[in-house]
């Protein structure tokens, strides 16, 4: 039967609807991390971090900052020259993470793609002021006037709006949800 | 129970090798699979008894596909499964006031992660016997 899989396929699994990833097939060119926007805030830019996912440098890779700063533009997945899709594999060290919970409390990541999700499922589109919240704690008190300020102002101007909306059809919308997840029947 | 065999699809190796070893002290023979492309895989060529499904798996909820391609195979739909889920899967998705309880299958019933090794014992246990008691009725 199947033996215990390494951290790698353990990655590798959690990319399994796009049949894996042939990200073992890294060659190092180190275009991933040319081309990333945010590479010089990560602790290990994307080609080091696909290198240690390859050897199995599971704490080393989950301890980093990479995957939580990866802004998801995939520029490093259009030009790979392997076709490594490094976006979803930052994806997938992502949800290593928050389903094995291994990130620190302070972390907004989590939190947030949790309220995004839920804005989303509950008005059919996301709602920026709820989801501000998720990081503004995180500021200091100084910033955190600034941003409240510069929020209310852009309401008053009505570039945010004061309520959340909602789609039209929002019915519909969430039993399509409900195909894809597993929840409750209504109640 | 030395020939009653059960297969495990769940991509978390750790968690598996915690319900494998209960499994096997209780005499069970028991394989697994770490993603759902592998465990259908097993699930065609091996007879199993009982199949504990996890819902995480690869991109999301990849365990109800597995899920949904048993209940589409007449053969497997018969097989006792339990599924076995932990409250990540309720974090993101769950609409508030609503259980997170659903029937995926004729066959399922719902275990929540961490499991009890009592209550998992128990719930394979009822299952198995329940499976055996339609097939005498069908017999
Ligand atoms: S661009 Fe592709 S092959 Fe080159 S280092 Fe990055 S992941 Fe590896
Ligand atoms: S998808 Fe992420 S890792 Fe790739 S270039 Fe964009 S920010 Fe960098």
């Amino acid at each position: 039967m199947a033996t215990k899989p390494t951290f790698r396929q353990e990655i590798s699994n959690l990319l399994y609807a796009s049949h894996g990833d042939p990200f073992s097939n890294c060659i190092q060119c180190g275009t991933c991390s040319g081309t990333c926007p945010v590479a010089e805030f990560m602790d290990e830019p994307p080609r080091r971090l696909i290198g240690m996912i390859n050897a199995n440098m599971k704490e080393e890779v989950l301890d980093c900052n990479t995957y939580w700063f990866c802004a998801s533009c995939y520029h490093c997945t259009v030009r790979c020259p392997s076709n490594i899709d490094i976006a979803s594999v930052m994806y997938a060290v992502k949800r290593y993470s928050i389903w094995h919970k291994t990130y620190s409390d302070e972390l907004v990541g989590p939190v947030f793609s949790e309220t995004f999700m839920k804005t989303v499922a509950h008005n059919g589109k996301s709602y920026e002021p709820i989801l501000a919240t998720t990081y503004l704690f995180g500021f200091g008190a100084k910033e955190f006037f600034q941003e409240v300020q510069g929020a209310t102002r852009m309401m008053l101007k009505g570039r945010i709006p004061v309520l959340p909306s909602k789609i039209k059809h929002l019915k519909n919308f969430q039993k399509m949800i409900k195909r894809i997840v597993p929840i409750g029947e209504e109640t | 129970m030395a020939n009653t065999k059960l297969l495990i699809i769940d991509d978390d190796p750790d968690y598996v090798d915690g319900i494998k070893s209960i499994l096997e002290k209780a005499k069970y023979q028991v394989d697994a699979a770490y993603n759902p492309k592998d465990g259908i895989e097993a699930l065609k060529s091996g007879n199993y008894d009982l199949l504990l499904l996890d819902i995480m798996m690869g991109r999301g909820a990849e365990g109800v596909m597995v899920a949904r391609k048993i209940n589409k195979d007449p053969k497997l739909r018969e097989m006792p499964v339990l599924i076995i889920t932990g409250i990540r899967e309720q974090m993101a998705f769950l609409f508030p006031g609503q259980p997170a309880h659903p029937r995926l299958l004729p066959t399922d019933e719902l275990l929540e992660k961490p499991v009890d090794p009592d209550l998992l014992l128990e719930k394979v246990d009822s299952l198995l016997k329940e499976a055996a008691g339609k097939k005498e009725e069908g017999a």
